[in-house]
This record gives structure tokens, C-alpha cells and sequence, in this order.
């Protein structure tokens, strides 16, 4: 128990960002009560049950990012681990598939261990150069062509997905570089979540408020411009008041935060777009009120690794 | 002891390795704690179904609850009968009739009336992937001589797809296990009890 504890170091800005995330909890916990005894409707309805679900997502969140990082390599790896359980069940994959998968789910670990020892080259090619042209080869080795493309497009894609985006946020815990002059790893990786719900609940709440005009009416229904304007306007600023967990200066600040923002949204479309040609609202409901967890985590999958990098090249050059 | 065994096997490893890794979902589970003696009767398309049925009875009486096995395709050898008498709880019958005083309803009669539970597959094999077939005479025979056992529909969605028929490597699959009410029979008739059992478990497949 020692162990897993004593590692356990709080600067005051995380514990801040603890408090802020608390206060926004409670806050958003009692508007919706309140306006459900002044108005009930269904949506108020569905707020309650996000606001419920997104109670236990930032408790298993806080908890698993920071008391112990082997404990946040295992949670990150578990969040892979269903995010592409989830893909695979909606997709209808082949029968002979189900023996690549397997070689699928093993990348997870092999990704997360190589984050874990900081191999960063091998870290970066590992899933975009070796699985890329291993998995369509085991896919060959199956003997079947009829419909290979479809799997050799959608395994690779889905390991892009559900584990080489996310497992950057491991790695911004344990890199070397990330973790001395002033710069907490755990801290950017807080900021980076942070801005990134923050940006999808903004869009949310703008398009729901403003939306009139549709961005992608063919894809996604509730993309709207005012609700994109609004919604990378306000990460902003928030961003801009977060940027004490950063190294980073106003100005650099000010440029980042609303790129988060426009990635976050493009995962975003990016798996409406998937859940359109599925014809599913939602990947799964696995979370009460958000859908499934691909649902949650799809901006994650596109912000992480592009942080990650601003961020190293950023130290680097100072 | 076989209760001990059973309880590890089931509701400590099956049950966290089928919800944490495999994906299942158990829906109205609970139901179950307060009947005596019930008949289970699920679709079945996969090995996996059993483990997932056992894995959602409660432990207080897991080892009083048998899944009904062919002896032709399980009791194979005198190692995998000993492996399926411990490990599965389940009761071997024989389909083949190679002895006619030997009637496998009879088998499964009598553990009805040493008071244990039954699980039972009335399709009679896994079958094709992902459909139903007609149910099998036995289920209605088991009904005919103890109507006052209640019969529980189940019905097991894409488990089938975490071990399809003829593999041999199991991988998650998002998939769901529901339990429905014990089912009210109109009549004894054979075609009728058939009838409303195959009713039954479609229903809970819609809901």
C-alpha cells in the first residue's frame, strides 16, 4: 500500500485543476436538479444522467492518473482495450478475421510497455510502419481475399484509433523530457483532458443553445457553426486560465488551445461519420447518457499525439 | 467441496474474466435468488453459452444447478466425463438410445426430483450462427411431468460471436446475457409448451 502511494505527489496546480473539476461537478449536479424541479423535460433529463456519468468518469479518471503511473498505464491500457472490444463488435469482421484480431488486442500491451520503458522511436513506428504492413500480411495468411480490404483497412485503422492516439497520454506521464525542469508530465496530461472535454461539452452546449447552421449536414445533425465557433472560442479562453499546469507562454498558449480544439472536433466527425455508415446513434452504452466509450475518448484519439508532439518540440527548442 | 470448486470456477473467474475482458452483460440476474428450483432454457450457439449461464446463477446454489450435456459429444472419454461431472456440474444423457429401458428424459426427471436445477438448451445443438431452430420434444416432455417447476427464459445475445462454432480462440465481443420471467404454460399441450417457450425467449430478445 506504501508503494502505490507514496508517489503520490500533488503540486498545488493539480490540486487546482482537482478542485476547479469538483466545483464544475457540483455546480453543473445542482443546476440540473434545480431546473428539473422548475422544468422537466427530456433533455434536462439526459443532462442528469451525463452529469451522473461524468461524476464516475472523473473519480476513475482522477484516481487512475494520479496516484501511481503504473496504475495509469494499466487504466489507459484497459480504456484501449474496450475502445477497440467496442469497434470490433459494431463492425461485423469476418469469421476468419477473429485470429488477426487477436494479434490486434496484443499490440495494446506491446504499445503501452514500450511507453512505459520511453523506447519513443519504437514507440511512434511500432503500430504506423510495423502493424501497418504486418496485420494486412497475418490478414493475407488467412487464405480468404474476398473482402480483405475492408479488414486490412479497418484493423489498422482501428489500432490508430483506440491505441496509438490514447497511449500517448501514457507517454506524457513517463517521458524523461516531460517530467524535469519544472514540467510535470501528469500535469500536461490533466491539461490536455481537461481542454479536450472541455471543447466537446462547449461545442455541445453552443449548438444546443445557437446551432442554426449545419457544418456537416450529411454526417452529423448536431454539427453546427455556431456551435464550432463557440465552442473552439470558449476552449480558449479556457485554455488560456488553465495554462498554469503548462510551460507554456500566453502566446503559445493562445495558439494551442484552440488547435486542440478544431483536432478534437475532427475526431469528433471523424466517428460520426463511422457511426453514420453503421447506422447506430451510438458505438455501444457502455456509459449512461454518452454512448459508448469510443464516443467519449473519439477527440482524445485525434488530440493526444498531436499535443504530445507541440509540446516536445516546444521543450526541445527552449 | 463441489461447491466450493464450483464457486471459484464461476462467480470469482468466469464472472470477472466474461465481464471485464470478454464484454457480457448481465441483465436481471438477481431474479434468480429468490427461486427454489427452476429450468433454465436458453438459445444456444456456442460453448461459451454454459460458461456464461453458470457464471450468472447465484452462489448460494450454484451446485445445485446442472447443465444438461449429450454424452456422445462431451462424455467422450472417462477424463472429460470427471472434467464435466466437477468442473461444468453437468449431468451426461445419452441421446443415442443404444439402451431403449434408458430414457434420457427420465434422467433428467429424476434430477428434478432430487430437487436440483436444470440448465437446457432446447434447440439440441448449437446449431447455425446467430438463429434459432426448432425446439426439441424434451423440454416439453420435463413440463408435461413437473408443471410446477418454473421455467425461465434466457436469452443469450452474440455470445456466440466470442467462440463461434468450430474455433477454438475465444475474443471479446460486446455481448449480453438477459433473464425473463418464469414463463406461465396455458396448457400442457406438447406443441403448445413449445410454441410459448420459443415465444418467450424471442420476446426478451426484442425488448
Amino acid at each position: 500500500m506504501d508503494k502505490i502511494f507514496n508517489s503520490v505527489d500533488l503540486i498545488p496546480e493539480i490540486q487546482w485543476v482537482i478542485a476547479i473539476i469538483l466545483m464544475i461537478l457540483v455546480f453543473a449536479t445542482i443546476l440540473f436538479w434545480i431546473w428539473n424541479k422548475i422544468s422537466p423535460s427530456k433533455l434536462v433529463d439526459e443532462m442528469q444522467i451525463r452529469t451522473r456519468s461524468w461524476w464516475v468518469m472523473c473519480f476513475i479518471f482522477l484516481f487512475a492518473s494520479l496516484i501511481n503511473p503504473v496504475v495509469t498505464y494499466i487504466a489507459l491500457g484497459f480504456l484501449s482495450f474496450f475502445t477497440l472490444r467496442e469497434i470490433y463488435s459494431l463492425l461485423n469482421l469476418r469469421d476468419m478475421d477473429r485470429f488477426v484480431l487477436f494479434f490486434c488486442y496484443i499490440c495494446i500491451p506491446i504499445q503501452y510497455y514500450l511507453a512505459f520503458k520511453g523506447y519513443y522511436t519504437l514507440f511512434l513506428i511500432f503500430i504506423p510502419v510495423f502493424m501497418f504492413i504486418i496485420i494486412p500480411f497475418l490478414l493475407v495468411l488467412t487464405g480468404e481475399t474476398k473482402d480483405i480490404i475492408r479488414s486490412m483497412c479497418i484493423l489498422p485503422t482501428s489500432l490508430m484509433l483506440g491505441v496509438f492516439g490514447i497511449s500517448h497520454l501514457a507517454l506524457l506521464i513517463s517521458f524523461p523530457e516531460m517530467n524535469s525542469n519544472g514540467v510535470s508530465g501528469k500535469a500536461l496530461l490533466l491539461f490536455l483532458i481537461f481542454i479536450t472535454e472541455a471543447n466537446d461539452i462547449m461545442q455541445f452546449v453552443w449548438g444546443k443553445i445557437f446551432g442554426k447552421t449545419k457544418i456537416l449536414p450529411n454526417v452529423s445533425p448536431n454539427k453546427t457553426w455556431e456551435g464550432f465557433i463557440g465552442g473552439v472560442l470558449s476552449t480558449t479562453v479556457i485554455g488560456y486560465f488553465m495554462g498554469f499546469l503548462t510551460p507554456l507562454s500566453s502566446l503559445q498558449l493562445i495558439l494551442i488551445s484552440p488547435s486542440i480544439a478544431i483536432l478534437g472536433f475532427m475526431g469528433d466527425a471523424i466517428l460520426s461519420a463511422v457511426k453514420r455508415d453503421f447506422g447506430v446513434k451510438d458505438m455501444s452504452n457502455a456509459i449512461p447518457g454518452h454512448g459508448g466509450i469510443l464516443d467519449r475518448v473519439d477527440s482524445l484519439s485525434t488530440t493526444a499525439s498531436p499535443f504530445f508532439h507541440i509540446i516536445y518540440f516546444i521543450i526541445i527548442m527552449s | 467441496m463441489k461447491k466450493i470448486i464450483l464457486i471459484i470456477i464461476y462467480t470469482l473467474f468466469w464472472r470477472n474474466f466474461l465481464r471485464i475482458f470478454i464484454g457480457l452483460k448481465y441483465f436481471n440476474n438477481k431474479s434468480l435468488r429468490n427461486i427454489k428450483q427452476f429450468i433454465l432454457i436458453a438459445n444456444h450457439n456456442s460453448h461459451m453459452d454454459t460458461m456464461a449461464l453458470m457464471s450468472a446463477i447465484p452462489s448460494r446454489f450454484i451446485h445445485r444447478v446442472h447443465p444438461i450435456a449429450a454424452r456422445d459429444f462431451f462424455g467422450g472419454s472417462l477424463f472429460s466425463r470427471i472434467l464435466m461431472r466437477y468442473l461444468v456440474n453437468a449431468t451426461l444423457i445419452r441421446r443415442d438410445r443404444e439402451d431403449p429401458e434408458r430414457d434420457p428424459i427420465d434422467d433428467m426427471d429424476k434430477m428434478l426430483k432430487k430437487q436440483r436445477s436444470l440448465i437446457l438448451y432446447p434447440e439440441g445443438s448449437r446449431g447455425i450462427p446467430g438463429k434459432m431452430s426448432n425446439f426439441k420434444r424434451g423440454l416439453g416432455y420435463l413440463v408435461q411431468r413437473n408443471p410446477n417447476i418454473k421455467v425461465i427464459p434466457v436469452y443469450l445475445e452474440n455470445i456466440y460471436k466470442t467462440l463461434p462454432k468450430g474455433k477454438k480462440l475465444i475474443l471479446p465481443y460486446n455481448c449480453s446475457i438477459k433473464f425473463g420471467q418464469p414463463i406461465k404454460f396455458n396448457s400442457l399441450d406438447m406443441e403448445d409448451i413449445l410454441e410459448t417457450a420459443e415465444k418467450e425467449i424471442l420476446k426478451i430478445k426484442e425488448s
